[in-house]
């Protein structure tokens, strides 16, 4: 569908801002929405599209700009309020009551149906809805075990029986197979046709194409294009996502390729990932990129045993190894620095010292198995100044810390474990640049001294700056590997959306070594 | 498989197992005892579930939302004391007012364990073992330790308990379990019927889900708080009305014995599922096993205790256990009778 010009739109979005710390999640960003169009939103991670829909939705306030409803203006100060002037959101992951039943489920948000429930009404009601939507469901069943399609469509139901005019799709088929993809298309052009207008929120291009009939990129939290569907090709959209001027990083030093440490055979987890092949070579960072949902993070903890691959094979220094255990992992030299420091990676109301020996403790008892007090401290001293972690002891609280510090002292703990292979999983996301630019030091340093490294990265100027080379995955499988030489913003963002690029797919383990 | 588990969804089936083991144990029983079984049993089944009874259905309330509410026992203890004293200086009051003043005390207490829960954020079974704690001690401090007894209560609540408003051949339907009946009615009615019962179930469901949907989750846990204050207020009348004498030991244990309750009637502390009438059959079964046990040369008292304990965690294993499995079955059945148009293969097979 086009844009009949004489339709006026639903909602307008001018001239929104919005700033978290020292981050602009928004600049000056407008959007407008027509009823019955499908618009697609797209962009990298950290975009901005998620304070984009938080904004309509009412979770959070804009800094400067205004929002119009039928050409008024109005303010959206919570979900209850955004409700009420007919804005719904669905998720990736569908927000359903799994002790309730589908008609329940439908219906629970009302708040004008009477003072008592009545179940009867209630159950037709919610059949006649799904019935607009030619969805068959049993509508006395409990939402719990319903499929995640299943459970979007009782979503959708709930929005329509709102009456919903603007509905807010964030990834809705990130976790779809492509036959219920295709039965949710259904219910969107349902949608549409009854006058709803649809923010359809992306990662796969092929999708967007299918369903929009505008798309509007969004980067580093700017208003880049809207541009009708007809209009666009997939380079062109890639390019908007990608295009900004490539910041002055820090270029990893060219060390020397040593001997190959860890190859990586068909490894895969059932519904996860599959089908990953990469080998990993001492002094080398392998930069691991792909957008949010590509399972990176999944693969680094099968690789550290946290939740073990279910098929293929680890091979360490020649050997083949079964990593069960994050224990398993260490003894054979894998260290995995988590990218949510506040929850799995760091202890924060424990100490620097207590933090940094926590996975060695067994290196620092006594005979009679007491704790070693002052080796501990010795070794969290010795990390401090070689990383330069800036606290005034190291018996402070890690809570104390500021973030870049307390990734310094993620890392000095995986470091004292000795890892011939260490995977660091956004090593700096939330970090200020000064400490970035450190962290980024001591990763290419620690690959000088022959360790071999696994960056999983979001940031694409990062990755690019550090690897040596990098794979890109995307919904759980290997796209590609790119060579440093060959890789460019353009060519890994084409690998992780999906797109055929000219580069070489699948496979590629480097030339020349065997 | 598909009609029975068309007709009854898991948690019927789990209260009709409930009931089918009440009747084995009655069946057995009758075996071993002579003279088991019979009208004055029933009656006084019927006499002592009620304080139990009431509370576990505030207790529902609470754990809907995920909740615990440990100070029942104290708030009864107090509030039965109270009521007396009160009853003993006034003996011209009415049966009324010994009820509002009741359900009134319990609501105070009910309101200060809402506060700091759904406002205060502090976690429930810290708060309420916290009020536990104070609610008792405001009973010794204000009793100065000067138990009241049926002497000096007014002739109709000692009577209280043997008011019988139905005879039935020699089974009687008495006052105390009258009102407990009403109790457990209401409530159950209010959690089937009213938005505010449903709300409850979603908040303990699925929060994250009502906070998104915009519930008014804070009031609503108070609330619960609130209606449980009450109810045990209520239970403290009933208190003094079936014993009759009310010492600083009041209700020590009564915390205990509905959460005990609930959980062996179904209701689950993972929030969002259970009814009233699941905890009240709990109460009942927990009631007629510790009355017939008693009364069981074959076992000692410490025996009676351990076999009480063994029931408990062997209806929250089965709960988890075998309920858990059959809700996944009864899931799965519903769906395939739902969209049997799709043969698509269970894993996702990826867009390319």
């Amino acid at each position: 569908m086009a844009i009949p010009p004489e339709k006026s739109p639903v909602m307008e979005m001018r001239h929104i801002s919005k700033r978290f710390d020292a981050t602009q999640a928004l600049d000056d960003v407008s959007l407008t929405l027509y009823p019955g169009e499908v618009h697609a939103l797209i962009g990298e991670n950290g975009a901005g599209k998620s304070t984009l829909i938080k904004i309509m939705t009412g979770v959070y306030q804009p800094d400067l700009g205004e929002m119009l409803l039928d050409g008024k203006p109005v303010e959206i100060r919570n979900s209850q309020e955004a409700q009420t002037h007919g804005i719904a959101a669905i998720y990736q992951e569908p927000m359903v009551y799994p002790d309730l039943n589908v008609a329940e489920n439908i219906f629970i948000s009302h708040q004008d149906r009477g003072p008592v429930v009545r179940w009867g009404k209630m159950y037709t009601d919610a059949e006649a809805i799904l019935a607009k939507l030619d969805v068959r469901l049993d509508v006395r069943m409990p939402a719990r075990g319903l499929t995640l399609a299943a459970q979007q469509a009782v979503e959708i139901a709930k929005a329509i029986s709102l009456e919903v005019r603007v509905l807010i799709m964030d990834e809705p088929t990130a976790s779809l197979s492509q036959h219920e993809v295709t039965q949710l298309f259904k219910l969107v052009r349902s949608l549409c046709s009854q006058g709803v207008s649809v923010l359809f929120i992306g990662h796969r291009l092929e999708e967007v194409f299918t369903i929009a009939d505008r798309i509007t990129v969004l980067r580093d939290g700017k208003w880049i294009s809207t541009r009708l569907r007809g209009e666009v090709t997939n380079d062109m959209v890639i390019r908007d996502m990608v295009g900004r001027d490539v910041k002055d990083f820090f270029a990893k030093g060219t060390a020397e390729r040593g001997d190959l440490l860890l190859s990586v055979r068909n490894l895969g987890k059932a519904g996860v990932f599959h089908g990953m092949n990469f080998d990993v070579y001492r002094g080398e960072v392998l930069g691991f990129a792909g957008l949010i949902g590509s399972r990176r993070t999944d693969v680094a903890l099968a690789l550290f045993g946290i939740e073990p691959a279910d098929a293929g094979e680890i091979v360490i220094e020649g050997r083949s190894r079964r990593v069960t255990s994050p224990d398993n992992a260490l003894r054979l030299g894998i260290a995995y620095a988590s990218e949510d420091r506040r929850q799995l990676g760091l202890v924060m109301p424990m100490s620097i010292v207590s933090n940094i020996s926590l996975p060695m403790l067994s290196h620092y008892l006594t005979r009679l198995g007491l704790l070693r007090r002052r080796k501990e401290i010795a070794t969290a001293e010795k990390f401090r100044q070689r990383l330069n972690i800036r606290t005034p002891s190291v018996q402070a609280e890690v809570a104390r810390l500021s973030g870049g510090n307390q990734q310094k002292v993620m890392l000095s703990k995986w470091l004292n474990a000795e890892p011939k292979l260490l995977i660091l999983d956004e090593p700096t996301r939330g970090i200020d640049v000064g400490a970035k630019a450190e962290v980024h030091h001591m990763i290419s340093d620690l690959a000088a001294q022959g360790i071999a490294v696994i960056m999983i990265s979001s940031d694409l100027p990062e990755v690019l700056g550090m690897s040596d080379r990098i794979l890109v995955m995307r919904e759980g499988r290997q796209m590609a590997i790119l060579d440093r030489s060959e890789a460019t913003e353009e060519t890994i963002m084409a690998a992780a959306m999906g797109h055929q690029s000219q580069s070489h797919m699948g496979v590629g383990s480097p030339e020349g070594k065997a | 498989m598909k009609t029975l588990v068309s007709r009854f969804r898991p948690e019927q089936i789990r209260l009709l197992f409930l009931i089918a083991l009440m009747i084995l144990m009655v069946v057995f029983f009758s075996i071993e005892i002579p003279g088991y079984f019979n009208a004055r049993f029933v009656n006084r089944i019927s006499t002592s579930v009620v304080v139990v009874a009431v509370l576990a259905v505030g207790q529902t309330l609470v754990f809907l939302t995920r909740n615990f509410d440990l100070s029942v026992g104290s708030i009864a203890g107090f509030t039965a004391y109270f009521v007396g004293q009160q009853m003993w200086w006034h003996k011209d009051w009415s049966p009324i007012t010994a009820v509002l003043i009741a359900l009134g005390i319990g609501i105070i207490a009910g309101s200060i364990n809402g506060v700091l829960v759904a406002y205060g954020r502090v976690p429930s079974i810290i708060t309420t073992i916290g009020t536990l704690a104070i609610f008792r001690s405001f009973l010794v401090e204000y009793s100065h330790a000067v138990p009241i007894t049926t002497n000096n209560l007014p002739r109709w609540l000692v009577n209280l308990s043997s008011v019988v408003l139905l005879r039935i051949g020699e089974v009687q339907i008495r006052a105390l379990f009258a009102i407990m009946i009403g109790v457990v009615i209401i409530f159950q009615l209010v959690l089937t019927f009213l938005p505010f019962g449903r709300r409850l179930y979603a908040i303990g469901s699925n929060p994250d889900a009502a906070r998104i949907a915009g519930f008014p989750a804070q009031r609503m846990v108070f609330l619960a708080f609130l209606i449980s204050g009450a109810l045990a207020g209520l239970a403290g009348f009933l208190f003094i009305g079936r014993y009759g004498n009310v010492t600083v030991l009041a209700g020590i244990g009564l915390e205990f014995a509905s959460i005990a309750a609930v959980v062996v009637g179904g209701v689950s502390n993972a929030g969002g599922s259970g009814t009233v009438v699941g905890a009240f059959l709990g109460a009942l079964f927990l009631d007629l096993l510790e009355n017939s046990l008693f009364r069981w040369q074959a076992v000692s008292e410490f025996w009676r205790d351990f076999i009480l304990g063994m029931l408990i965690l062997f209806a929250v294993a089965l709960d988890n256990v075998v309920f858990g499995r059959l809700k996944n079955v009864w899931a799965r059945a519903g769906l395939q009778m739902s969209t049997e148009e799709s043969n698509e293969p269970e894993v996702a097979s990826h867009v390319e």
